[in-house]
């Protein structure tokens, strides 16, 4: 029981039937897990559908709670998970369309409308140049890096969550720190900008 | 190598301007409609927590010692068999030449005389005159005016 913090506390006073605990940990992590959603999605709609799932998720299974690691590690480990799954399916809808070029106007009705491509487009333009960056990252690297600025988790904890190798996980955070970085570099060096290169 | 080590290092530290600049942006919230469905979901499966096994452990406790409890005040308390003697019993059998007198009730007087009579006359006929006459004694105190056929 050495990983049973407050939060963790909280969850298994929760899974006793205390509802009281499900509110103070409600407040304490919807701000950080919303805006992980927000930004690791680049929607709002489905951010919603998917913040909702996940405390459905969390809700359903709380009678098997056993505090194995930290709650945020639990709890982000689902909304990990949920997202996979959203992008997961956001990608086959992607490559269901063009095989039915001739459905295109049909299939293209079916695609919800925070999934389409202009509409993340107009997320990421809407945003500060900070918050553009972190939606141009590469998938990965964007989700390592809003783990940490959310959750304040170590690059072991991130690991866990993305269910990868310590190693990855702190090469995907360092490449979105580097990329970020340079994003934020004074307009003066476009050039150098255009032709660094990143793996 | 140690230049992006130290990068990192230097990010997880805290107070980059990377990370500056992503906690001075706002911090959106949910929307109240999404906390009221949340919490109003929480609530609602409180009522619905499955028992737990752990719940069951005193019951099963106080149903074991009252189970032992009851076995052994049934084995101190309850009906004694009555052990069957290992000596072989003497079984007194009488053996009749006619039909065997019929058992005589507890009252004389419940007795048929009729069937009572035709009795004491097997007995005389199997020449247990004594008996035969024991029972005529018996059946006058108990009929003394009941007229007996003359017997050939």
């Amino acid at each position: 029981m050495d990983f049973v913090d407050d939060d963790a506390g909280l969850m298994l006073r929760y899974r006793d039937g205390d509802a009281a605990a499900f509110a103070a940990l409600y407040n304490h992590y919807k701000g950080p897990l919303y805006r992980y959603l927000l930004r690791h999605v680049r929607s709002a709609c489905a951010a919603a559908d998917l913040f909702q799932e996940v405390w459905s998720h969390l809700i359903a299974t709380r009678a098997r709670y056993e505090p194995r690691a930290k709650f945020a590690t639990f709890l982000f480990h689902i909304a990990h998970n949920c997202a996979m799954d959203f992008f997961r399916r956001d990608l086959n809808l992607r490559r269901v369309m063009p095989a039915h070029d001739s459905e295109s106007s049909l299939l293209e009705a079916e695609v919800p409308e925070h999934q389409r491509p202009d509409r993340v487009a107009e997320f990421v333009e809407q945003q500060s140049a900070v918050l553009a960056a972190v939606a141009a990252l590469p998938q990965e690297q964007r989700e390592a890096f809003l783990l940490r600025e959310e959750t304040g988790l170590n690059v072991e904890e991130i690991a866990r969550i993305t269910d990868v190798p310590i190693e990855t996980a702190k090469s995907r955070l360092r490449y979105a720190v580097r990329k970020l970085k340079n994003s934020l570099r004074p307009m003066q060096e476009p050039q150098a900008l255009r032709l660094r290169t990143y793996a | 190598m140690p230049d992006e080590t130290d990068e990192l290092d230097q990010y997880l530290r805290g107070g980059s301007d990377v990370s500056c600049e992503y906690k001075r942006e706002s911090s959106p919230e949910p929307p109240h409609e999404l906390d009221r469905l949340v919490l109003e979901s929480a609530g609602s499966m409180k009522s619905r927590t499955p028992f737990k096994r752990k719940n069951l452990a005193p019951f099963a406790l106080a149903a074991s010692v009252l189970l032992s409890l009851a076995l052994v005040l049934a084995m101190v308390f309850g009906p004694q068999v009555k052990k069957t003697d290992d000596k072989p019993q003497v079984v007194r059998v009488r053996i009749f030449k006619s039909e065997p007198p019929r058992a005589t009730p507890a009252s004389p007087r419940d007795r048929n005389p009729v069937l009572w009579l035709e009795d004491i006359n097997a007995l005389r006929r199997a020449g247990r005159i004594d008996e035969a006459d024991v029972e005529m004694r018996r059946f006058r105190s108990a009929y003394p005016g009941y007229i007996v056929p003359i017997s050939e």
